[in-house]
């Protein structure tokens, strides 16, 4: 008889697993598959020269608008210019006429220039909306992207002369420590 | 200069060194680097893939009442959607630049307009710019009441639970205001129907809320799957 207490925590537990009201489950059983908008778009940003590039994955099922997709200078002094996109799918609209939309991913280019000389962090500005060809649509999404941090986290080919630098510079406070140090002696306590 | 001094002068020179290798590594590590990759989430991002399912947007928490609120109406004046009150609502949020939203338009009008003697009401929720709303609204001829807004628009979408709304999405109450389902995307008629055919034996106290709402769930799983 005792596993009877057992057996009922176990389905309460199993209850709560599911998480979620049980007249929700309608609902839930047609359209709140949908993916969260971070996880239908992704979007990262990266600088290569002086060209900006900001790359979406696009999940399977979901698309973007071509015409929705804008990247602006966010950070003081940096100007970017009218970014270049692919063609993309002609997908037919009763109301606004034939869109291009971008499936799987796109990649955008924008040539800027900066006249900080790298005093403040390099901010964008990206707009973009989208859908699930399921039959729902995502509010315009707007983010700031810091591309040179995307960057700064790939491995970064070493220059030779940098490690020169690094080592000299480390050799050079070694000696000065040296030459201040000659002549002096540490005065120790004397041992008993 | 004695060698006291020298080596004292010798020692600053070094340590200036030593500034100035450290200022060279520093400006390296600022400058623009050339030929890099462009850092992008690994992976296409796919709802097949396990992870992505566990990603999956959380199911809104809708509340069992109608929440309260007020937009502006076609004439620009403050309507709460408690004037409603006493018949059941199909309340559809949409904006303009949603496809799917304009697509289901014509199916709410014809549902407002088959409806409407049985005390049912299409009240549609624009959550978008005004001009553009109006304009739509004339040109779809939209004949059910239209309240409209931007933030405070979200803000009512928030209250039915969708925090990261998705449009289009509608929710139907009975003639109690309790909220009976939240039907999240384009709406059609086989669904429109088994839903709204609930909310009137709910109306006519033919079913009890639990019933109806279980009624609903399995006749959109057969939907889903016929």
């Amino acid at each position: 008889m005792k596993t009877w207490p057992t057996a009922l925590l176990m389905l309460c537990l199993a209850g709560a697993v599911s998480a979620k009201p049980w007249w929700m489950h309608g609902v839930e059983s047609n359209e709140t598959d949908f993916l969260p908008p971070d996880v239908a778009f992704r979007v990262g940003a990266g600088i290569d020269g002086n060209l900006l590039r900001v790359r979406w994955v696009i999940a399977d099922g979901y698309y973007l608008y071509r015409q929705k997709i804008e990247i602006k200078a966010e950070s003081p002094d940096l100007t970017v210019a009218a970014p270049k996109l692919p063609q993309g799918i002609m997908k037919v609209d009763p109301y606004l006429g034939n869109q291009e939309i971008y499936k799987q991913q796109v990649e955008a280019t924008a040539t800027f220039s900066r006249f900080d000389y790298g005093a403040h962090p390099m901010q964008i500005k990206v707009t973009y909306q989208g859908c699930a060809e399921a039959g729902l649509c995502y509010p315009p999404i707007t983010k700031v992207l810091f591309p040179e941090q995307a960057i700064s986290a790939a491995p970064q080919p070493a220059q030779p002369w940098e490690a020169v630098a690094i080592l000299g510079g480390g050799f050079a406070f070694l000696l000065a420590g040296l030459l201040l140090r000659k002549g002096r002696k540490l005065e120790l306590p004397a041992a008993t | 200069m004695n060698m006291p001094g020298l080596r004292a002068l010798g020692a600053v020179l070094l340590v200036l060194l030593g500034i100035w290798a450290g200022a060279r590594f520093y400006a390296s590590s600022k400058a623009v680097p050339s030929q890099r990759a462009v850092a992008v989430p690994a992976g296409v991002a796919s709802p097949a893939n396990p992870s992505d399912l566990l990603q999956a947007a959380a199911p809104p928490k809708i509340p069992d009442r109608l929440p309260q609120f007020a937009l502006q109406d076609r004439s620009g004046k403050s309507t709460p959607i408690a004037s409603f009150e006493g018949k059941s609502l199909v309340i559809n949020f949409w904006a303009t630049w949603c496809a799917p939203c304009r697509s289901e338009i014509p199916l709410l009008k014809t549902l407002h307009s088959e409806w409407t003697g049985r005390g049912v009401s299409v009240v549609g929720i624009a959550v978008d710019n005004r001009d553009k709303v109006l304009e739509f609204a004339d040109r779809f001829k939209i004949a059910y009441p239209l309240l409209m807004g931007e933030q405070d628009a979200l803000d009512a979408a928030t209250a039915f639970g969708m925090e990261s709304p998705v449009f289009p999405f509608t929710v139907f109450t009975d003639r109690r205001g309790e909220v009976v389902t939240l039907f999240v995307g384009e709406l059609h008629r086989p669904e429109a129907e088994l839903i709204l055919g609930q909310v009137a034996d709910l109306n006519q106290n033919k079913i009890e809320l639990p019933a109806a709402r279980r009624a609903i769930e399995d006749g959109l799983r057969t939907l889903k799957t016929t």
